[in-house]
């Protein structure tokens, strides 16, 4: 067929690889951590690779604050480097490192670090039981995290649905294995990795499926590109509607809102819990940052159309949020409808669709995560013999027993509940504002009274910690190494700067806010 | 297309001598159905009856077939590559080389863990 | 560019109708034949059909190479791994009939077919632009130097992040499924030596009989003073006692020559 045909030569794509650098950074880390893996002695993993990732991810943070005011497409146009994108991967990069320090810890539990010494060990076997009293561990943690890592940074930088696919599926497939490796209570880990697995490659079809109908219409994988073909036909066709419906299922999945939200109480509670931590601020920083890629760049035309979902979808998803966390007697699942019903609270600065909106989703996602991780640090601190005490009746009394871990809570718990003086409150104001100029009064008045109900059941566990009598057998809290104890002197400070002066970073947020196309 | 007729066919081909077979089989056939039909055959023994469930297989076999995709998928890119080779040059050249590099660092820890032997 | 499309939209020949009304049917009846059989292992072959179907209609629209790759990866490597893993693990029927929660399979099909009738709807005032492969085709000399274009051109930075994922699954297939050893694997010496010291029959077991009658596993050995050995028929068939007799008449002959009879011994041996 192509005999006749002189061979034309495909140009060469030009990359500008410093554009990219904190990309590179993270993922040549990771490769050199599978290569350590394969080839460091079994004793001197753990140190090897702690060094490599605080050392890659601290390179990347520094080679972010190089590329600061960039506003340019690289990669043959499929990565964005603009404010939003360089904000998110800033904030992904932070709480990484956080993250890390909560994965890195070993002393709380007796028997080790946080993950089972060989997840494909038969849960409470005698094989499991000899390679915990040798000390193995299943360091593979680390070069998946820094995978989970690199797909974070390249998901809200992403500007075509394409490599926007392959980022989430980067991003995902470590999470999928993360979360079924934890060392107590194996089988409800598995459970809960099968699950989002499942549901998760689920979601990702629903995002292909939208991918593709856009693809349809416009006939490229650019967001700029279907921008351009919305604004050349504003006629209605099902090609369009259909995308954006798919395409916000697979990313909404990703932020948990509600009626996507069935995975998270249960993978969150069976995740190991640094996991959970890194899972509930990264994931949603990187979830949010794509979603406010693809609906103000792409789908900006648009607005009128999915600007109604977005509103249903806020509502329900907080009012479902507050609503069921107050029915919740475990600690983390609690945590985790609390965190669905912050995805609702920002949502709000999306459906602001204004740079206000951007600037405050992006402080929201700073001010939040540091807020999460610091208290997911705290309930794998609360500890009785069987490990973690999540059960909320074990947490009676824990002000009386240890006050600065349960004073350190109520901060966060606080800022949860958007409390002046703490950064949830500069946030919530942020995005309500934003949405108000944006013309969702309706919402940010369910959003005000979802707080309400939100601050009943924090104040609850308040209370239940400084003024109900302590349990008999109760939980101890255990004496955390350098790293947790770190991770939540970054939480509680950053929670506290953030309420009380939060007008540097809300300028940095403002100035990022605005998409390059 | 017109490159795709002479696999179709054959595929085609194939699949008609297939179902001929086993619906000849069942027509031309004699029926005579017994315990010994049903067994399975080992070696001209009775067979060893098997465990109920099916029982428990090495869970390797999984692992062995994993691997085999993920460099099966890495083969896929290959192709289209090893094609156009005269057009993409050398730029083309050395992203594959990375491609591969990359790629044979798991291959390496797959190896140093022993995921490549059988025992 | 429209009047283009409607030219092409109408050209479309009949024998890619026909691949198309077929096929998809096909790729149809296998996915709801997927969904709604019993067995696993049925599942699985229903699946397989559909993406052999699915790959024609890709090779019927010019994409001769994905259809390939769907057939090579897809039904040959990924269907084949799902099979071979049924068959072994043995997943039973009944597994999967129970629900858990109430209600559950009707509200699923309820929200399936309420999905499957957006879809109907919606696509239905689809309309397309440029449609078929040939423009494409024609840039770089074909079908496969497009997609090379492509995939080491303008999307250079998705296919070398495919590496992350491919190495993420091999990682992952390893956490999992892998068993890395404890102890150093033992040596033939090792072996030999556990082997004494265990006390139990150290060599091989004696084979089964051997007679010019009759010759099978589930036959003994005679030893030299007759008896039989019991160990020389497979444990399996012991513990069912599908022991096949010896001839008496010829352990009559055998008990003769272990007491010393000579007088058979010149005519057996001929």
């Amino acid at each position: 067929m192509n005999g006749l045909i002189a061979l034309v030569p495909i140009p060469t794509p030009n990359m500008d690889l410093g554009q990219i650098a904190p990309l590179e950074i993270v993922f040549g880390a990771a490769l050199i951590s599978v290569l350590v893996e394969a080839f460091v002695r079994r004793e001197g993993r753990r140190r090897v690779q702690l060094v490599l990732v605080f050392a890659s991810l601290i390179a990347a943070v520094a080679a972010l604050v190089g590329l600061a005011g960039t506003r340019t497409l690289t990669a043959q146009a499929s990565v964005a480097v603009d404010g939003p994108a360089l904000f998110m991967q800033g904030t992904v990069l932070l709480l990484a490192i956080v993250g890390a320090l909560l994965i890195a810890e070993r002393s709380i539990d007796p028997a080790g670090d946080a993950f089972a010494p060989r997840a494909s060990a038969l849960p409470g076997g005698r094989e499991e039981r000899e390679l915990t009293a040798a000390g193995w561990s299943q360091t593979e943690v680390w070069p998946l995290f820094l995978f989970c890592v690199g797909g974070m940074l390249l998901f809200p930088a992403s500007n075509d649905l394409l490599t926007m696919f392959v980022a989430l599926e980067v991003l995902s497939l470590p999470l999928y294995l993360l979360a079924g490796l934890a060392r107590r209570r194996r089988l409800l880990s598995q459970e809960a990795s099968l699950k989002y697995f499942l549901l998760g490659a689920f979601s990702s079809a629903f995002f292909l499926f939208g991918t593709a109908m856009l693809y349809g219409f416009a006939g490229t994988f650019s967001l700029g590109g279907i921008a351009d073909a919305l604004s050349g036909n504003a006629g209605d066709n099902g090609l369009v509607m259909l995308g954006v419906a798919l395409l916000a299922v697979g990313l909404l999945f990703k932020v948990a809102a509600v009626p996507f939200h069935q995975w998270t109480p249960d993978v969150y509670q069976g995740a190991p819990t640094p996991i959970t931590a890194f899972m509930a601020t990264c994931v949603k920083v990187a979830a949010f940052g794509a979603l406010l890629r693809v609906m103000y760049v792409a789908l900006g035309g648009v607005r009128w159309d999915w600007q109604p979902m977005l509103w249903i979808i806020a509502i329900i998803t907080m009012l479902v949020g507050v609503i069921v966390a107050i029915a919740q007697t475990d600690i983390k699942r609690m945590l985790a409808y609390s965190s669905i019903a912050h995805a609702g609270f920002i949502l709000l600065g999306v459906i602001a669709v204004s740079e206000a909106g951007i600037a405050s989703t992006m402080f929201y996602l700073a001010a939040y995560g540091f807020a999460t991780l610091g208290a997911f640090a705290v309930v794998s601190l609360v500890r009785d013999s069987s490990g973690e005490a999540t059960h909320l009746s074990q947490w009676a009394g824990l002000g009386k027993r240890s006050p600065v871990v349960a004073g350190i809570f109520t901060l966060f718990l606080l800022a949860f509940a958007g409390i002046p003086l703490t950064s949830g409150f500069t946030s919530k104001f942020a995005v309500f504002s934003a949405a108000i100029a944006g013309g969702a009064t309706p919402v940010v008045i369910v959003a005000v009274f979802a707080s309400v109900i939100s601050a009943f059941f924090y104040a609850r566990i308040i209370v239940l910690m400084f003024f109900a009598e302590p349990a008999e057998e109760g939980p101890r809290v255990v004496l955390p190494s350098a790293f947790t104890a770190l991770a939540l002197a970054i939480g509680v400070a950053v929670t506290v700067l953030l309420g009380v002066l939060p007008q540097p970073l809300l300028n940095l947020a403002q100035q990022a806010g605005i998409f390059l196309r | 297309m017109n490159a795709a007729i002479p696999i179709l066919t054959l595929g085609g081909l194939a699949a008609f001598f297939a179902l001929l077979s086993i619906i000849t089989a069942s027509i031309v056939g004699p029926r005579r159905y017994n315990r010994a039909k049903l067994d399975a055959y080992e070696c001209g023994i009775e067979p060893t009856p098997q465990p109920i469930g099916g029982g428990k297989f090495p869970v390797k076999y999984y692992l062995t077939a994993m691997l085999f995709i993920v460099f099966d998928i890495e083969i896929v890119f290959l192709y289209p590559w090893a094609v156009s080779f005269d057009q993409l040059g050398m730029f083309g050249f050395i992203e594959m080389v990375s491609f591969i590099v990359t790629l044979l660092a798991v291959y390496a820890y797959v190896w140093r863990r022993g995921g490549l032997e059988w025992d | 560019m429209t009047g283009l499309a409607t030219v092409m939209l109408s050209v479309i020949d009949t024998g890619e109708q026909i691949t198309f009304w077929i096929c998809g049917s096909l790729a149809l009846i296998g996915a709801l034949g997927m969904v709604l059989s019993r067995k696993a292992v049925h599942s699985a072959l229903w699946i397989a059909m559909t993406m052999i179907n699915l790959a024609c209609l890709y090779m019927a629209q010019g994409a001769l190479f994905l259809g390939m790759v769907q057939i090579i990866v897809y039904t040959g490597a990924v269907m084949m791994l799902f099979l071979f893993v049924l068959m072994l693990v043995g997943v039973d029927s009944s597994d999967s009939v129970v629900e858990t929660i109430r209600g559950q399979r009707l509200a699923a099909g309820l929200a399936g077919l309420a999905f499957a009738l957006m879809l109907i709807a919606v696509i239905s005032r689809v309309t397309l632009g440029d449609v078929g492969t040939q423009g494409a085709d024609a840039v770089y000399g074909g079908n496969l130097q497009g997609l090379a274009a492509l995939i080491f051109g303008k999307y250079l930075l998705a296919f070398e992040v495919t590496s992350a994922l491919l190495i993420t699954a091999a990682i992952g297939a390893m956490i999992l499924a892998h068993r890395e050893r404890i102890e150093p694997k033992k040596e033939q010496k090792d072996l030999s030596k556990e082997r004494f010291l265990s006390g139990e029959h150290p060599g091989s077991l004696p084979p089964p009989g051997v007679y010019a009658r009759h010759n099978a596993v589930d036959t003994p050995a005679l030893l030299p003073d007759g008896t039989l050995a019991e160990n020389s028929v497979p444990a399996s068939l012991r513990a069912r006692g599908a022991i096949r007799t010896v001839d008496r008449a010829l352990g009559d002959e055998v008990q003769q020559l272990a007491a010393g009879d000579g007088s058979l011994e010149g005519e057996d041996l001929r």
